[in-house]
């Protein structure tokens, strides 16, 4: 066996370091941008993937046919209430957006100014790790998607983040992911907080909004939105994107701090499509 | 062995990694039981050492490694092209020496694998405290458990495979 190791395995496991020091530099030296091993596989698989996605709906669609019409009807029933209640909503928010109008015009506050480079993408996998919440998307650096570029779904909710890009690929860490953090601010008192995964509120598709303000009373259903300030990492985000909702104030382990559990307001395992925010300029 | 066969051999077992691969990544994702999904592409590497012996389950390892870090974002960029390529070594001795190359040195194999992969992270995690001990204890747990339960369909597959094709390893 001695001389076995000596004659094959070692020379192989050198291969093996050598390779995985050279995937790790190029990993590093490229920064957000797969790697030219991870590049290929994903250019490779780019075609399989959108294939099984639409095969994966195709099927999903003929299930929601044989089995869900009775559920879509009661669905359809309960928001054309909802519908109804909205419209009553909206008549009452006009009313409240022309009173906030002339209350900023007497204040001399200028209407903030948001504007968002969106680009679309499928989702074409989801990660099948236990140890992370990431997606595919069928966009990469062919449409200047770049790493760190923010993604959200068709209603503005934040999905998630953009770590690494590929030709025409990148995968996305969703807002649950453990090596998320980003600045969160609590929408109802507009005081600041920390958003982070949680290995353990990972699992449930869930989230912490940590680093509490003192005396902040967070009320279940308080929205949290994406506070805009530089993360951990060094990368801006636009500010003000839904990221979740408040289910419950929780102590940590070492009962010194209280932490908030929030559920995202994306459905992240029902999206189809996304939103890759390109660029953005906000104006306060 | 000649040369073309030695590349058909490797293309076979390649062939045969592609389904489990597409399996792992793209159907297994939709099925996630007590609330893990499957790791199948290790048990690829083990099966491969359990069958062929060290050098060729180190070779077929690294290769399995260098598509893990290819397709995942997680760890180190390059951790699992070695880490497989040692798993690969190391199950491949296991396995002919100490053990039978058969299914059930195969299951032995794939836990011991297995165990590893998920120890890595686990202490990945505490080094960066980014995850307490018990949940990560819990998931490595499931996530093993129901890795194992594909053990015999990855194995069947890979023997399927090595009965089809030149038998002496030429590296």
């Amino acid at each position: 066996m001695k001389d076995f190791l000596k004659q094959n395995g070692i020379l192989i496991l050198v291969i093996a370091l050598l390779l995985a020091l050279i995937t790790t530099v190029l990993s590093f030296t490229f920064g957000g941008i797969a790697n030219p091993f991870a590049n290929l596989a994903g250019v490779i698989s780019t075609p399989f993937r959108n294939g099984i996605h639409a095969f994966v709906s195709w099927t999903e669609e003929l299930y929601s046919d044989a089995f869900e019409r009775e559920a879509m009807a009661e669905e359809l029933e309960a928001l054309r209430q909802e519908n109804a209640q909205l419209k009553e909503q909206a008549r009452e928010g006009d009313a409240a957006s022309r009173e906030n109008e002339r209350l900023r015009n007497l204040l001399g506050l200028k209407e903030k100014r948001r504007e968002l480079q969106f680009e679309s993408a499928t989702v074409t996998a989801r990660g099948s790790s236990n140890w992370s919440s990431t997606l595919t998307v069928n966009k990469g650096s062919s449409a200047d998607v770049a790493a760190g570029d923010c993604v959200v779904d068709e209603y503005g909710n934040l999905v998630g983040v953009v770590r690494q890009v590929g030709l025409n690929w990148s995968s996305v860490i969703t807002v649950v992911d453990v090596d998320l953090e980003m600045g969160g601010l609590i929408s109802r008192t507009d005081k600041a907080a920390i958003l982070e995964g949680d290995f353990s509120l990972m699992g449930q598709g869930k989230l912490k909004l940590t680093y509490l303000p003192e005396g902040v009373q967070l009320l279940a259903g308080d929205a949290v939105l994406t506070s805009g300030l530089i993360s951990g990492d060094g990368a801006v985000y636009p500010s003000r994107l839904l990221v979740g909702y408040v289910e419950e104030v929780r102590t940590d382990d070492s009962g010194m701090s209280d932490y908030a559990v929030l559920t995202p307001a994306t459905a992240l395992d029902g999206l189809e499509q996304v939103f890759i925010i390109k660029d953005f300029n906000v104006v306060d | 062995m000649t040369t073309r066969d030695f590349i058909i051999k490797w293309l076979a077992y390649t062939l045969a990694l592609l389904p489990v691969w597409f399996a792992d990544s793209f159907l297994l994702t939709a099925l996630p039981l007590f609330g893990v999904m499957p790791m199948l592409l290790p048990l690829c590497a083990i099966a491969v050492a359990t069958l062929e012996g060290a050098t060729a389950g180190a070779g077929f390892g690294l290769a399995v490694g260098v598509l893990y870090d290819a397709v995942t974002l997680e760890g180190t960029p390059g951790g699992a092209t070695f880490l497989m390529a040692l798993l690969g070594l190391g199950a491949g001795l296991l396995a002919q020496y100490a053990l039978r190359q058969d299914l059930i040195g195969c299951l032995i194999c794939s836990a011991l694998a297995l165990g590893s992969i998920d120890l890595m992270r686990i202490l990945r995690r505490l080094l960066t405290n980014t995850a307490p001990l018990g949940p990560m204890l819990e998931v490595a747990g499931k996530e093993i458990l129901w890795s194992l339960c594909f053990v015999p369909l990855v194995y069947l597959l890979f023997r399927w495979v090595f009965r089809r094709v030149p038998k002496a390893t030429v590296l």
